[in-house]
């Protein structure tokens, strides 16, 4: 089933074309790797789809919904999550307390009952000590709570903006296979924007490849990578 | 110190604040009224700052609730306390409609458009000389409560128990997630569902509420309404000076803060007359440089320090 689906998506920044005539579609249970050179325009492309960003025309639909102008916080509500690039947690709010955010807003539940479905997704994440400063947490622990705040919204479609940077190579592991267990367990449909190409290799299904804001190539890694277009991309055409 | 020590301490200061009264005369009950008053005011203007809004308007809303409570006991026919709780009333109203219109803006153009609101306010209010009596402003027949100095104590302890609860609401609400999470970080808090308008929209109008409200006890302590009393830049300046050195983002904070410099204030006023407004402007300064959490973060920087020592 569809989750998600853009339609000739497009969003101009005065000259520049960040995002252009981008269409795709994004299955339940389905793990999706968005990759391309630096300023693709894949975290445009994430901002449009989850309403942080107006698209200048084009489409999206979630579950067969037109929510193309629909806000952020409403799309939060209706099971479309993320997580970003650039982490603040927030200060003066312990771990747990960043975590039930979701939860409260998007799902608008009582504090109690945040706090429990909260503690319950740590517990998934093997995330502990949640009485803990934000101002501590190793970069691990930092990566998980993201996750974690973006699983209390409880929703159907997740965007990962580069959740691997700055872990080793164990950490990045681990990481990759809670990604894996809890799109399984949820039949989540999810986004994955990352820049080792390990992590896409080993973590996607399927791989949509952006340069300039385009589509370029679509399909399994295995078989985008060998794309010569991509490979022109990423090598800027001195190959 | 203990959660129970500290329990025990702020029921004590409860006590003694509403027993002040019966043994205080009438100038340090005078003192004290001002300092709850700004105290107050103080604690209204961090609850919308915990959302990053940094508001120069208080006077503005203060000195609406002023008149809007003298206007309703003159021009309505009030009663003294029933106009307190109109003057309420009006500024939440005011705000709402007001806060439609600037609740998009951010950082300082927020803060310049409110500064800016209170004036508006005041000449608007100067010059319908027929309802407001215009510069020369209006006079009541006669202070609320007889002008019994314990009585007019109270009511402001009253309207400082009103701001007090509001904050402690916050607090302890989804107020307190959902302003933390606005001021933090925007994008973050919308992806998290949260409705970043309405939340500012009903902060500024709660906060607004109280301070129109807080206008009102005012406006009926004294009797009178003038433009250049109820809206005087000091009912912006000083709850801000006092709620930046007692400690932002907190209800302790504020409390400290009014405290201190309402008591520093009387003091100076004695010692050097029309200079002890220099002496505030010092430590706004000192403070913003030097201790930007205030004092209550220096205190809570201490705890968390030897609490770091013990594990």
């Amino acid at each position: 089933m569809t989750t998600l689906r853009t339609e000739g998506l497009t969003r101009r920044f005065q000259g520049l074309v960040a995002v252009k005539d981008l269409s795709f579609h994004l299955d339940a249970g389905e793990i999706l790797g968005i990759i391309g050179p630096n300023g693709a325009g894949k975290t445009t492309f994430i901002n449009l789809v989850s309403g942080i960003t107006m698209p200048s025309s084009g489409r999206v639909e979630y579950k067969g919904r037109d929510i193309t102008y629909m806000p952020a916080h409403e799309r939060a509500r209706i099971g479309i999550a993320r997580t970003y690039q650039l982490i603040h947690p927030l200060e003066n709010l312990t771990v747990i307390e960043n975590v039930m955010i979701g939860s409260v807003f998007s799902r608008g539940k009582s504090l109690k009952e945040a706090r429990r479905s909260a503690e319950a997704i740590c517990a998934e994440l093997e995330l502990d000590r949640l009485d803990r400063d934000t101002a501590k947490l190793s970069m691990l622990e930092i990566k998980k709570m993201e996750i974690a705040r973006a699983l209390a919204n409880e929703p159907e479609a997740l965007f990962l903006d580069e959740v691997m940077a700055g872990l080793n190579s164990d950490e990045t592991k681990q990481v990759i296979g809670t990604v894996q267990r809890i799109a399984a367990e949820r039949n989540l449909a999810v986004g994955v924007v990352e820049h080792v190409m390990g992590v896409i290799r080993e973590l996607t299904q399927r791989v949509i490849v952006l340069e300039a804001g385009e589509l370029i190539a679509e399909g399994p890694y295995e078989k985008v990578s060998k794309d010569p277009r991509v490979i022109e991309a990423y090598l800027g055409g001195a190959a | 110190m203990n959660r129970n020590l500290l329990r025990i301490l702020a029921a004590l200061v409860a006590v003694a604040a509403v027993a002040l009264p019966a043994f205080a005369g009438a100038y340090p009950l005078q003192v004290a009224r001002n300092v709850i008053l700004y105290m107050a005011l103080a604690i209204t203007w961090d609850m919308l700052l915990r959302s990053g809004q940094i508001s120069f308007g208080i006077a503005g809303l203060f000195g609406l609730g002023a008149y809007a409570s003298v206007l309703g006991v003159l021009r309505a026919g009030m009663s003294p306390l029933l106009s307190i709780a109109f003057a309420g009333a009006f500024a939440g109203l005011a705000a709402l409609l007001i806060g439609f219109l600037i609740l998009r803006l951010r950082a300082i153009y927020f803060s310049i458009v409110t500064l800016a609101l209170a004036e508006i306010f005041r000449i608007v209010i100067q010059n319908l000389h027929d309802f407001t009596g215009g510069p020369e402003g209006l006079v009541l027949d006669g202070v609320i409560l007889g002008g019994s100095a314990s009585g007019l104590y109270w009511l402001t302890l009253a309207g400082l128990a009103v701001a007090l609860g509001a904050s402690w609401w916050f607090e302890k609400s989804k107020f307190h997630f959902a302003l933390t999470a606005i001021r933090n970080n925007e994008t973050a808090a919308k992806s998290s569902g949260i409705d970043i308008f309405r939340w500012l929209l009903a902060t500024f109008v709660i906060t607004s509420v109280i301070q129109g409200f807080l206008g009102g006890i005012y406006g009926q302590s004294y009797g009178f309404a003038t433009p250049d009393s109820v809206f005087d830049a000091n009912f912006t300046l000083l709850p801000l000076a006092m709620a930046l050195l007692g400690g932002i983002h907190s209800t302790v904070g504020p409390i400290f803060g009014a405290v201190l410099l309402g008591l520093a204030a009387e003091w100076l006023k004695l010692q050097i007359p029309y200079g002890h407004l220099v002496v505030y402007g010092v430590i706004i300064i000192i403070v913003i440089l030097f201790i930007p959490g205030g004092l209550y973060g220096l205190i809570k920087k201490a705890n968390r320090a030897s609490e770091g020592r013990k594990a």
